[in-house]
């Protein structure tokens, strides 16, 4: 490589770093600019267009709940996608997680149980949480001991586990409510439910549990041991593997906490929200939960913010197509379109790695040579 | 359910149609994860495919311009694809998730824009029933009333496998998903080589959208391919990314799904869930060593950087 070229491009440190978190805000104003566009060529203004979506987002009180109650999903999952990041790993496999999760709750949380009602919810998260740890055990032992790659097999596991929903809904004697119209379960006892936040609204306790999940991993990944092996792990297997750290197991537990993230997730929506259990109840959360993590440079911390912004946006564009008719699909082409922004921009940042790298070999071979003379 | 030829040559027919599709995907996923790139896309390449096939042949009423909508929509994406993920060195993963995502949403957005609640049936591909042949039993439902499109998904694989292993183009195709550099070293562009692997398999994808709405459908709805392009992604593996068992694959998966409508039509021992699940299932058997050995191409998912050996 050219020295000279080297030195021309080289930036201070200060501006990667500036480069690296103004990023995924650069790549939304983008997205937001590109659908302004959109729906510009569709005859609408689209500043009436954005100031509808605002108002169904933050207008009122329940507006700000719907929003929130949007962001729930999409921030558990995307924690789940977070932790898997920082080990190295994408798991691709939310959607799956979400249903299997689901799932788990609903049996828990539709059967009367001998306790104190607080210690049925308990259980009833609980058992999402280990539904979806469950749903992650195949990827999860195929990845670190056979070696086989974490993404084909749980994109595989998303269809397997939404028609493994669509059947425990409709086969009798499983989940299935007797005598429904649709497929569905029971509904999930009160005392299984996530208790509502605001009354009149749908705002339930799982945006609470996620923003403290949120926290949680934050601080684990960053001050524990566990953190240390995980991001180590992501960084150099190999490293870790000297280290003395056991490689396998590590990513084994990494991916059973992300599914049983993502299961939390499904959890969330079905003892909150939805309250039972029905065919393709998540309709694609997952997908976008993984978007929103990735918007958020798998930081936990970051989650939270990426959640609720595109909370936000999937609950105004609702406002916007009543007040508009530009269809409320428009969210998640934002969503998708930020994401290949910030793709797009990233390679800029790694060769600016690549070159930095390139100048301290450098440096080193000319202290070498000096030293050697 | 009761089980007679007619019902077999029913069934028979409707496998066949409904593996088209995806058999026409699956020419496109080969050769795209032969040149080491993962085209999880082809879900959505196949849904933008499937409105544009539509929107054209409902604006144009020519089922040749619609398919050339089809393929051009599947190929936009497929640069875009193959920009972020070989000119960019992106993570194909997050691009093709991305890409899915886009055109999950902006089919929605258009179609509600281009037919304000109208369920008109477009114009669908010729059926190929030659006098004669038409009206022998048994094969005549099965193989001679099918339309155009289905005949091209079963010339397509053929075609693609001779290519693959009998050209020096097709050589340099396997060759740059297993080993870039020395492709690179022999003085082949490897950008090119996977640039056109990408834009084929977007092609490719936008065909089978069209294949999977103007053979019988005739209509758009929101998510219609509903998970096709990962079946196809299964059939990659079960098929060992070769063009023709991909495509035998895709035939396989097409019979359960059609298996699977009339399992609920009729009811069944086995609940049709679980006929459904199958690809999936046989993909991640296939993965870890249950079913034969499976091993992708080499290079698969990683980024190609000419500077790191």
């Amino acid at each position: 490589m050219n020295r000279n070229e080297t030195n021309s491009l080289w930036l201070p440190g200060l501006g990667a770093i500036v480069l690296s978190g103004a990023r995924p805000l650069f790549a939304i104003a983008l997205a937001l600019l590109a659908s302004a566009g959109m729906i510009w060529a569709s005859g609408v203004n689209p500043f009436t267009a954005y100031a509808a979506l605002a108002q169904g987002a933050f207008g009122n009180i329940a507006s700000l709940a719907n929003t929130c109650v949007r962001a729930t999903p999409l921030l558990l999952g995307g924690i789940g996608v977070a932790v898997g990041l920082k080990a190295g790993l994408l798991n691709v496999g939310v959607e799956g997680q979400i249903y299997a999760g689901g799932a788990a709750a609903t049996a828990v949380g539709i059967i009367a149980l001998p306790v104190s009602p607080w210690l049925h919810l308990v259980l009833a998260v609980l058992a999402g949480f280990l539904g979806g740890g469950l749903w992650a055990t195949i990827p999860a032992y195929l990845r670190a001991y056979r070696g086989i790659s974490e993404i084909v097999v749980t994109l595989m596991m998303n269809y397997i586990g939404l028609y493994f929903i669509s059947w425990l809904v409709e086969f009798p004697g499983i989940l299935a409510e007797e005598g429904a119209v649709f497929p569905q379960s029971p509904l999930v006892l009160k005392s299984a439910q996530l208790p509502i936040l605001i009354r009149g609204t749908s705002l339930h306790t799982g945006l609470i549990l996620g923003v403290g999940l949120a926290v949680f991993f934050f601080l684990l990944l960053r001050f524990s041991p566990f953190g240390f092996r995980t991001r180590m792990v992501g960084g150099n297997p190999e490293a870790a593997q000297y280290a003395g750290i056991s490689v396998k197991r590590q990513i084994l537990i990494v991916i059973l906490v992300a599914g049983g993230m993502g299961g939390l997730a499904g959890t969330g929506e079905v003892l909150g929200l939805k309250l039972r259990l029905f065919d393709a109840f998540s309709g694609g959360v997952g997908y976008e939960a993984i978007a929103v993590a990735l918007l958020a440079n798998g930081n936990p911390l970051g989650v939270i913010f990426s959640a609720l912004f595109f909370g936000a946006l999937k609950a105004g564009a609702n406002k916007m197509q009543i007040v508009t008719g530009i269809e409320a699909s428009m969210a998640i082409v934002v969503l998708a379109l930020a994401v290949l922004f910030v793709i797009a921009i990233g390679f800029g940042e790694r060769k600016l790695g690549a070159i930095r790298k390139a100048k301290e070999r450098n440096q080193t071979e000319r202290e070498a040579q000096a030293y050697g003379d | 359910m009761e089980i007679s030829l007619s019902f077999i040559s029913d069934w028979l027919a409707a496998s066949i149609r409904s593996a088209a599709p995806l058999m026409l995907v699956s020419v496109g996923g080969v050769y795209v994860e032969r040149t080491g790139i993962f085209n999880i896309g082809m879900e959505g390449m196949m849904l933008a495919g499937a409105l544009a096939a539509i929107a054209g042949s409902f604006f144009t009423g020519s089922t040749f311009v619609a398919t050339i909508c089809a393929m051009a929509a599947g190929g936009v994406l497929g640069i875009a694809h193959a920009y972020l993920t070989v000119s960019r060195r992106a993570n194909q993963i997050i691009s093709g998730l991305a890409i899915n995502i886009l055109a999950l949403g902006a089919t929605n957005m258009l179609f509600a824009r281009l037919f304000p609640a109208v369920k008109t049936r477009c114009r669908l591909y010729p059926v190929l029933a030659p006098e004669g042949l038409h009206d022998i039993p048994f094969l005549g439902p099965v193989i001679f009333s099918q339309s155009v499109i289905i005949w091209i998904a079963f010339i397509l694989p053929l075609a693609a496998a001779w290519v693959m292993y009998r050209t020096t183009w097709g050589l340099n195709i396997r060759a740059v998903g297993d080993h870039p550099h020395a492709v690179a070293t022999a003085g082949l562009s490897v950008f090119r080589l996977k640039y056109v692997g990408v834009i084929l398999s977007g092609l490719c994808s936008g065909l089978g959208g069209s294949a999977l709405v103007l053979s019988e459908l005739g209509y758009f709805a929101p998510n219609i391919t509903a998970g096709r392009g990962f079946i196809v992604l299964a059939a990659l593996v079960v098929g060992k990314w070769n063009p023709i068992w991909a495509a035998v694959a895709c035939l396989f998966f097409g019979g359960a799904d059609a298996l699977q409508l009339r399992v609920q039509a009729f009811g069944a021992v086995i609940p049709y869930q679980f006929l459904v699940m199958l690809p999936y299932l046989l993909t991640i058997a296939a993965l870890a060593g249950f079913v034969g050995r499976t091993v992708g191409p080499k290079t698969v998912g990683q980024p190609y950087d000419p500077e790191r050996l």
